[in-house]
């Protein structure tokens, strides 16, 4: 593989974390506009956690996602009552909220006489953990997507159990699902927990794929694209949102001689979609013929 | 035998229920009668553990049920059938139906898949579209599904917001027919209708509401049907 391809690859499973996360909001029946919040959370607190404090990466891992999965939940209390327009507007606020505070974060050690740490909109580089242990752009690459894996793995099994029913119950009429005795309040709250579970997790191997690191990446459009992406693929299965980063980063962004018009591109390609298919490429209903035909094989 | 006492329920500062009592007996069915925003629907999300009441009471065979939680109503045996919002559009029929008993599905699941099986008797057209988005279905077949969803918790009494809402008249006699069937079959019913005309033929007792409060009770007997209706529809004031 070449390095281009690989450094395609590895964005597209990265991206994929936040899409995920964005998906399984959007299943319970919120937009939340705010996942990259707990993506740049998740790459801080870890590139912190390995740069700063010598943390053995697996450690750092788990510590991100956790912290990202605990703003989470802050923000899914807060939110809690809070519906469609409303639920958007605060998530995205709390984004903003989070991406502000990481320009005026400085805290540094000094190591081998170099300042590391978070430098406010400088940024913050030398995440270096991956040169030091000497790991290949293919080796992380394989990291980043058996972590996928394992994520989508856990989706899919979710989405076939009782709590996968529960969830698409609620996202599509919570007054209706409470109705059939269903704690609409704490299942949303566990979603959104997840939901920044996994873009902390995301985070965290975004960060030491970059080595540098800055507020600036975790804005506004990242939250929108995740969003766009589930759209895209669809919301009848949590590889619709893994449809939607490989139309978007490996084909649009990949094809290097389409890569120029790659925004106007995705721009029009979700316009069309959202008109011809509301709900996405994969969505419930062609799942579940989709399903039914592969029972019948 | 489900009792209110004295219920208060708020938006706010706008006092949906005023103070409502009312009872329902076991195994009759009990009709709730009443111009737009009497605060019937109120009622029925007060009982049923979606609304929290702010004062008064709500038992179940005696007991207390009062501002506990959707679930636990629906333990005790309540089950609702909401106004205007039937089915999970993009769920397929028979997810609908096992929604309507998922808090069973990890007990006995064999006994769910054999109440859809009687779900499907009672209702063969349901059976027909069983894979087909709920959404996509007519507005009767969305409201057979609903009562037969609600019937899969197997409630001790049914309650039911505006059943014939937007219906034609041929489907609106069949959901009131298959509404009498279930109460011959032991399920006491709570219905909330504007068809006064048809919920007098089939009730043992009639409720009115009218602005947050009780304003009649008897049976249907006691009170004629023009009155009813004059009563009802044109307001207590033009009575
Ligand atoms: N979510 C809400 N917020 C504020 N006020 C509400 C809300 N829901 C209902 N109300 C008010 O409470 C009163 C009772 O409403 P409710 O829906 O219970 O009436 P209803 O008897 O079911 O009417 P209809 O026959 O039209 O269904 C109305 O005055 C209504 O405006
Ligand atoms: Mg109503």
């Amino acid at each position: 593989m070449s390095e281009y391809a690989i450094s395609i690859a590895s964005n597209m499973g990265m991206i994929a974390f936040v899409a995920l996360s964005a998906y399984v909001v959007l299943v319970v029946g919120e937009i939340s506009f705010g996942q990259q919040a707990y993506f740049g959370i998740g790459a801080y607190v870890s590139g912190m956690a390995t740069a700063m404090w010598g943390w053995p990466f697996g450690f750092a891992l788990v510590l991100g996602s956790c912290v990202a999965a605990i703003a989470a939940f802050a923000v899914g209390a807060l939110t809690l009552r809070l519906r469609g327009l409303y639920f958007a507007i605060a998530t995205l606020c709390f984004a903003e909220m989070i991406r502000l505070g990481l320009n005026s974060i400085h805290v540094q050690v000094e190591i081998d006489g170099e300042p590391v740490g978070p430098d406010g909109a400088e940024g913050f580089g030398d995440i270096r953990w991956m040169f030091e242990h000497d790991v290949t752009t293919l080796e992380y690459m394989f990291i980043i997507y058996a972590l996928l894996g394992a994520v989508l793995v856990v989706l899919l099994l979710v989405e076939r159990s009782n709590l996968g029913a529960v969830i698409r119950m609620i996202g599509q009429d919570p007054l209706l699902a409470r109705s059939q005795g269903i704690d609409v309040g704490t299942c949303k709250l566990l979603v959104i927990v997840f939901s920044g579970m996994i873009a902390g997790l995301g985070g965290c191997l975004y960060a030491h794929f970059a080595t540098y690191i800055e507020p600036n990446v975790f804005n506004v459009m990242l939250g929108v694209h995740a969003l766009a992406y589930g759209l895209i693929g669809g919301l009848g299965t949590a590889l619709g949102p893994i449809i939607g980063v490989v139309l978007d980063i490996g084909f649009l962004e990949g094809v290097r001689a389409i890569q120029g018009y790659r925004m106007i591109a995705f721009g029009g390609l979700v316009a069309i979609l959202l008109i011809i298919m509301p709900r996405g490429i994969l969505d419930e209903v062609r799942i579940h013929h989709i399903k039914r035909w592969l029972r019948r094989q | 035998m489900l009792e209110v006492r004295d219920l208060v329920t708020v938006y706010g500062a706008i006092e949906a229920l005023k103070g409502v009592t009312l009872s329902a007996k076991q195994g009759e069915i009990t009709c709730i009668l009443g111009p737009n925003g009497a605060g019937k629907t109120t009622l029925m999300y007060s009982i049923a553990g979606i609304l929290k009441p702010r004062s008064g009471s709500v038992s179940v065979n005696g007991r207390e049920i009062t501002g506990s939680s959707a679930p636990y109503a629906l333990a005790c045996g309540i089950a609702l059938v909401p106004e205007n919002r039937l089915v999970f559009p993009s769920m397929s029929v028979e997810e609908n139906l096992r929604a309507g008993a998922f808090r069973r599905l990890r007990g006995d699941r064999s006994a769910v898949l054999e109440d859809i099986d009687k779900a499907y008797v009672r209702f063969p057209s349901l059976k027909r579209r069983r894979d087909q988005a709920a959404g996509t279905l007519s507005g009767g077949e969305q409201q057979m599904l609903a009562v037969a969803r609600a019937m899969m918790s197997r409630p001790n009494i049914l309650m039911m917001d505006e059943p014939s809402l937007g219906l034609a008249p041929l489907v609106v006699s069949e959901v009131f027919s298959i509404i009498s069937q279930l109460n011959k079959e032991g399920v006491s019913i709570l219905l909330v209708e504007q068809n006064a005309h048809k919920a007098l033929q089939i009730a043992s007792h009639v409720y009115l509401l009218d602005q947050g409060r009780v304003a009649f009770s008897g049976t249907p007997g006691d009170i004629g049907e023009d009155d009813i209706i004059q009563r009802a529809y044109l307001g207590s004031k033009a009575a």
